[in-house]
């Protein structure tokens, strides 16, 4: 049987770029659920809303996506500031976050899904930007500006928030409340102060990482549930808390889906994250690059 | 009441109440009372992992459509009787529950929680891409039109439906109180503690998983008669996993009766509001209490009764503000519904002023308390556009906001509101009926 090359190139490509995006979606998980061992399974219905956000700004005044997201930062930086209070004070405080902690999320998730739907329905919404629909081709191979502008993206995100982590005076206190939060504590910081604004921060790349989605997919409100298995599988596979390993994973993960989707069918692309995460969880629970 | 007697008598009162009905003669009694048993049973199922394990479970949904596919593939093999076909899918189920206890109940409980999500997900792609039952086009079971003995087919399904709801109800309540029980509660309080004094968490995990995941497909197994057309959306619909997860949280997590409370609180609610309003405003209520329950209330209903006391940290300034902005959603969109709608709309009012009443004590102001008192009393008065409810309820959400908090984290609040008039904005813009219906 001739193996068609050119296809698998192609489909190779367009897994690299697809998981460029993924590794921005999970970048926000890989802070909440990694560093601060936050299950926060709400996290797609705020990407949702950063995306409904571009969109809404998008169609009235005509404003850029990836702009529109990025003012909007702030305003996500303490919507997640906000949740993390509530989260603390209700169930972490109190050693509930197990059961009364994910079922708030899971509450969380559904409101933010169920309300979308109620104001804008179910129909698929898109933006306009100049960088939709031309591509430009590269050695033969085609590169569509839709995938590539939001792979640019996620990759310079992660170089900023690894920077704001490794570098950083707030960074280095996040890296050290998930390590000991007593021992920050002994030097006079306030560890619940810390992770309020690391939450914040993990929701802000949500802003991003919505405007992103509908740059690259129409969006309606039930999208984002296709993304909980997907982030948290990559969030898993790169290791917790190793935004490095969240990178190569998201491009793993985003090659693998692609390929399925090529050489077996749209139909079974879904399955693959999970199957994935769920032989993760079995076989090396620590992940690519665990710690 | 010890644990044989309890199965007897419940068994009795299953019995009055099958007897009962019998002299409805509604038929659509039997299709609603089937989908509230059939929640009983979900809830209860779910509760035994959750609640005495403390193991979230997100998948539900996929436990119940094994059931419901087993069902599904002996119906085309060879048709056999229903308590069979729960037998059966009680078995597939069970094992898929074991099978995912043993990947993953070795790890932090949050991973069970999320291999659960995958799971749903995974099974869902298996069923869509296999042909013989139906694949994504689904596939039809022509229920028989009647039962000897009973008369129609459905209060057979329904009889069914309730001597599983007395098996599972009674079940769960012999497992609190035996020796599996307390070694489930020293897992959910302090599992390594457990694991220390020598108590077999893993292999107590196992049967809870197993227990929990049977319970599930055998309240999927007659689903395929009883809808008469399975596909795999409705089948791994998500309002089985949350209402699954809600009920047992709104009655409380820790004794039997909590699930049974919820169930049939929540379960009439939705059948209520889902022939009145829509289904996408009924999972909304449903999220909406979800997120309210497990903050004010903590242990439920049941724990509300039992302590006469509400979630301490309902007055916090910021838990306050996301109660608020929470309730007055329900408010907005059942203004939208009409006279029928009002009636669930008050609940929501309800908690508003609870909550502001709660806030308002704690800082002097108690007074704030009219605000959803108006706010109630103008969702009553019958108006011809939305317009002036929605931007009625803004204003007070935003006069509220700023009486009730200290000016920094006013800042937070209008930043919130913002966010709601902007979402309103957009619905004004587009000028079209919402889509009433859930994909």
């Amino acid at each position: 049987m001739n193996f068609p090359v050119e296809l698998f190139i192609n489909s190779m490509i367009a897994g690299l770029l697809l998981g460029g995006f993924y590794a921005a979606v999970t970048s926000g998980i890989s802070i909440s659920f990694g560093i601060l061992d936050i299950v926060n399974i709400a996290h797609p219905a705020f990407i949702i809303l950063g995306s409904y956000i571009a969109y809404i700004l998008n169609t009235r005044f005509g404003f850029d996506p990836v702009l529109v997201s990025i003012v909007m930062l702030p305003v996500f930086y303490w919507l997640g500031a906000a949740v993390y209070q509530v989260y603390y004070l209700s169930f972490e405080q109190r050693g509930q976050e197990a059961l009364r902690g994910l079922a708030f999320f899971f509450g969380l998730l559904f409101v933010t899904e169920v309300g979308l739907i109620l104001v804008f329905g179910v129909d698929y919404r898109y933006v306009q930007a100049p960088y939709i629909g031309p591509s430009i081709r590269l050695a033969g191979f085609d590169l569509p500006l839709r995938m590539l502008v939001p792979f640019l993206l996620s990759l310079l995100l992660f170089a900023v928030l690894q920077l704001i982590l490794t570098r950083s005076f707030i960074g280095r206190a996040i890296m050290a409340v998930s390590q000991d939060p007593l021992a920050l504590r002994l030097m006079a910081a306030d560890p619940i102060r810390i992770k309020r604004a690391a939450f914040g921060l993990s929701i802000a790349t949500a802003a991003l990482a919505g405007a992103l989605l509908i740059v690259i997919q129409p969006v309606e409100p039930s999208v984002g549930r296709e993304y909980i298995g997907r982030v948290f599988a990559i969030c898993v596979l790169g290791g917790l808390g190793s935004l490095p390993g969240t990178l190569i994973a998201a491009m793993l993960l985003g090659v693998v889906e692609s390929l399925t989707s090529t050489f077996y069918g749209p139909s079974w692309a879904p399955a693959v994250a999970f199957g994935l995460l769920l032989l993760t969880l079995a076989f090396r629970p620590s992940g690519i690059l665990g710690r | 009441m010890r644990s044989p007697v309890f199965f007897v008598v419940a068994l009795v009162v299953g019995a009055v109440v099958f007897a009962a009905s019998r002299y409805v003669e509604n038929e659509y009694f039997f299709f609603a009372g089937y989908v509230v048993l059939q929640f009983i049973v979900l809830a209860t199922a779910w509760n035994i992992l959750g609640g005495y394990c403390g193991y979230v479970n997100f998948g539900s949904a996929a436990f119940f459509a094994l059931g419901a596919y087993a069902t599904v593939t002996i119906h085309k093999l060879y048709p056999m009787p229903i308590p069979v076909l729960m037998l059966v899918g009680g078995v597939v189920s069970g094992i898929v529950g074991f099978a995912t206890g043993y990947l993953t109940l070795r790890l932090r409980g949050a991973f069970f929680a999320i291999a659960t999500l995958a799971l749903a997900v995974v099974l869902q792609t298996l069923i869509i891409n296999w042909d013989f039952v139906g694949g994504a086009r689904g596939a039809y079971v022509i229920r028989p039109n009647s039962f000897p003995l009973l008369g129609s087919y459905i209060q057979y399904l329904f009889g069914m439906m309730l001597l599983l709801t007395v098996i599972s109800v009674a079940g769960a309540r012999a497992i609190e109180r035996s020796r599996l029980g307390y070694g489930f509660a020293t897992i959910r309080d302090d599992e390594l503690a457990a694991e220390a004094s020598g108590v077999p968490t893993l292999r107590l995990k196992l049967i809870a998983t197993t227990i929990s995941g049977a319970l599930m497909g055998m309240a999927g197994a007659p689903f395929p008669y009883y809808i008469g057309y399975v596909e795999p959306g409705t089948a791994f619909g998500l309002a089985y996993a949350v209402n699954s997860i809600a009920m047992p949280m709104i009655g409380g997590t820790t004794s039997w009766i909590g699930p049974v409370i919820g169930a049939i609180l929540l379960g009439t609610v939705q059948q209520v509001a889902t022939v009145t309003i829509s289904s996408a405003v009924n999972l909304l209520i449903v999220g909406i209490l979800l997120v309210d329950f497990v903050i004010i209330a903590p242990n439920g209903i049941v724990g509300l009764v039992r302590d006469r006391r509400i979630g301490s940290t309902t007055v916090e300034p910021t838990v306050f503000v996301l109660l608020y902005v929470l309730n007055l959603l329900p408010t907005i969109f059942l203004a939208k519904q009409g006279q029928a709608a009002q009636s669930i709309g008050l609940v929501f009012w309800a908690i508003l002023f609870f909550v502001t009443y709660a806030r308002g004590r704690m800082i002097g102001r108690v007074w704030l308390m009219v605000f959803p008192w108006i706010g109630a009393g103008l969702s009553l008065v019958p108006v011809t556009s939305e317009t002036p409810v929605v931007s009625t309820v803004v204003l007070w959400s935003q006069g509220v906001a700023w009486l009730a908090i200290d000016p920094p984290t006013a800042v937070l609040i209008v930043s919130l509101v913002i966010q709601v008039i902007g979402m309103i904005y957009g619905a004004a813009l587009e000028r079209r009926t919402p889509a009433m219906t859930t994909p």
